[in-house]
């Protein structure tokens, strides 16, 4: 059984798998880093995914557009980010609660929405095209290496973009003066205030920027990796989101490490449906798993770092 | 302001965000039924009235399904009363309803006691469960946020695993256990509505809950570490001790309803998903302002709509879940301390100018 799993997982199929799986969460991560860092807990993820993975395949649908349908889903993922802003920063609802309110507006609500544009019930399956799917692409020199070839090129415009976001988040964060002023007002936002950052409209450009690059996440879901939308497409993603942010301990390189774990545990949970001896719904919750036991060792190196120290 | 004037206002806030909610409704409507006065009609009317005369059997089924949200609802009252946004509620009620599923078919016992035991170690298995969010935010500080919502999905993986895997009844179509036995059903209040005796024991948890919350010391100490945590451990608190007590409870709660739900209103485990109960005893907690005492109510509310909801799906083909848009809503504004802020305002210098006003007046009779 375990030699069947090794050469299982040492296929270029399976690498490939892996990457697949990773981009949805890596973006959602992403923008749990970015809202994180700016002191604004953005837990509405979830729901972010679900409204503006609706919105790409209907944006695509309608003009008959794929790029069109992933800027519009970035826009509502940014409105939706908005919206949570105003309530919380503004109207001074709890953040998680805001959140939490966008969330179950998402689940059930995508339904709704969507029967009342389209007359259609709980998946978009009819309507697409392939002018709507988001294209693949090989990358020229590495397509024809061996073995990285299959893993690396062929993926999806947005795959790359995904991971591409890593490195601009990075640099957004610790080379422009936005960046600064982000983890400035998450730090300390009276210090940020006192020297005049206005520590507001910083949070609320953080918790837009997060819902754009959720709504990313959820234009991936919809219109690349179920090649269209249904109801519960984004299958908790938003919330594993947040645990990869916390594991990463909120910094782009190591959030995408543990997206990675994610998108391992995920594409091997899928890979062993079907095999005897083994229940792909408990390879299904090793992530969450995954997730409490990192988070709690990681808290525990802290504690003992900040016990040293004291 | 003084406290009349200040409830009053709270009152009309959350009119005002129930008014809001509702006139989203009627334009979300008005798009999309084909005969918008018939839909308004089944969301607003239907639920209670039908044919000109009180529809007792709707009644009583709304009065049912407050039943599992109540429990949610005072489960998140006391955990969040304690400052900790616990969501774990959702994963505890589907836990809660698979093992008092599996203790009403394999553990054969008198009626009577056979629900009651099944409910109890039910409601014991939610507590220890939520020990894990608890023992990881109070000994090693990490959220205890995370940990719920992960804890969920565990949860949802490990029943679908047991359901599938061990308990599957395969003579069935859809999968589900088998049937648990007569003995341990709670039973149904009036056959043909969804109204079981479950029903009792939630109002009979709202009093006990609101009773400990604003009774007894750890409930005053449990408030007081949600209004100001630092203070209470410096005036001598067992803050740990409490936090984890409070997410204790909140799990006792939530198992237990997900336990008299199923035995209530199933003959078997069939939720192949999580219940959605847990956010929606989130959205119950605020609307509840975290008073226990407001929860039934709040559930009924919920309930409510629910109901009208379904109606409007059957009679008028606008689909359900517009439920949830109108309960985000509802929630957002209700939550939202600032929402009418500037009214508030007026309100308090309208009040203070009387007061002063009013003094000037007492001065110049005096002189």
């Amino acid at each position: 059984m375990l030699n069947q799993l090794t050469s299982m997982i040492f296929t270029t199929s399976f690498g490939y798998s892996v990457i697949r799986i990773t981009a949805p969460i890596l973006f959602a991560a992403l923008a749990s880093v970015v809202a994180e860092k700016a002191g604004v807990v953005n837990i509405g993820l979830e729901g972010i995914m679900m409204f503006s993975s609706l919105f790409g395949v209907l944006f695509a649908y309608w003009t008959n557009s794929w790029l069109v349908g992933v800027i519009g889903a970035l826009v509502i993922g940014a409105i939706f980010g908005l919206i949570i802003g105003v309530f919380a920063l503004k109207l001074k609802t709890n953040i998680v609660l805001a959140g939490t309110a966008i969330n179950i507006a998402g689940s059930g609500g995508t339904i709704f929405l969507l029967y009342m544009f389209t007359g259609l019930r709980g998946n978009t399956a009819n309507l697409t095209t392939p002018q709507m799917l988001i294209p693949r692409i090989n990358i020229p020199l590495i397509k024809s290496i061996p073995v990285i070839g299959p893993i690396f090129s062929g993926h999806s415009v947005l795959t790359y973009i995904a991971f591409i976001l890593v490195a601009v988040v990075w640099v957004l964060l610790y080379k422009t003066p936005l960046g600064l002023r982000i983890r400035a007002v998450g730090e300390n936002p009276n210090a940020a205030d006192s020297v005049g950052v206005s520590v507001l409209k910083t949070q609320y450009i953080a918790i837009m920027l997060s819902g754009a690059l959720a709504g990313l996440g959820g234009a991936f879901m919809s219109m690349y990796y179920s090649q269209s939308w249904n109801t519960g497409i984004t299958a908790g993603r938003g919330f594993i989101a947040m645990a990869a942010q916390a594991m990463g301990q909120c910094e782009p390189v190591g959030t995408m490490l543990s997206s990675l774990l994610f998108g391992f545990a995920s594409a091997l949970g899928n890979k062993m449906e079907g095999l005897p001896g083994f229940s792909s719904y408990l390879v299904a919750s090793i992530p969450y798993i995954v997730t409490v036991v990192g988070l709690a060792i990681y808290a525990v190196t802290q504690l003992k770092k900040a016990r040293k120290r004291g | 302001m003084n406290k009349n004037n200040l409830k009053g206002f709270e009152f009309f806030r959350g009119l005002v965000a129930i008014l809001i909610a509702i006139a989203v409704a009627f334009i979300f409507i008005f798009i999309c039924a084909d005969d918008p006065a018939q839909a308004l009609s089944c969301l607003l009317i239907k639920p209670i009235i039908s044919n000109g005369a009180l529809n007792v059997k709707s009644i009583l089924t709304i009065l049912g399904r407050t039943t599992p949200t109540i429990f949610t609802g005072l489960a998140v009252c006391v955990m969040f009363s304690a400052d900790q946004f616990n969501l774990g509620g959702e994963g505890v009620t589907m836990l809660g309803g698979f093992i008092a599923v599996l203790l009403g078919i394999y553990l054969p016992m008198a009626a009577g006691v056979h629900a009651a035991v099944a409910i109890i170690i039910s409601a014991i298995a939610g507590g220890a469960v939520m020990l894990i969010p608890a023992l990881v935010k109070v000994k090693l500080k990490s959220s205890e946020m995370v940990t719920s919502l992960m804890l969920n999905y565990i949860i949802l993986y490990v029943v679908l695993h047991f359901l599938n895997n061990t308990f599957a009844d395969r003579t069935k179509g859809s999968t589900q256990t088998y049937e648990f036995l007569e003995t341990a059903k709670v039973g149904t209040v009036v056959q043909g509505t969804e109204l079981t005796y479950g029903f009792f024991i939630a109002l009979i948890a709202t009093v006990i809950i609101a009773i400990f919350m604003y009774r007894t010391r750890w409930g005053y100490a449990i408030r007081m570490i949600g209004i100001n945590g630092q203070f209470a451990q410096y005036s001598g608190l067992k803050v740990g001790a409490i936090i984890i007590a409070s997410q204790i409870i909140g799990g006792v709660l939530s198992g237990m309803g997900g336990a008299i739900e199923c035995l209530g209103r199933y003959t078997t485990f069939r939720w192949l998903e999580l219940p959605g109960y847990g956010w929606t005893g989130v959205t119950v907690a605020i609307l509840a302002k975290n008073n226990p005492i407001f929860v039934p109510l709040a559930a009924l509310f919920i309930a409510y709509l629910n109901r009208g909801c379904e109606l409007m799906a059957i009679y008028a083909g606008v689909p359900a879940e517009m439920l949830d848009i109108i309960q985000a809503i509802i929630f957002l504004f209700f939550a939202a301390e600032q929402f009418l802020s500037k009214t508030r305002q007026k309100l308090v210098v309208k009040e203070a100018k009387q007061e002063i006003s009013a003094k000037a007046d007492v001065k110049g009779e005096n002189a």
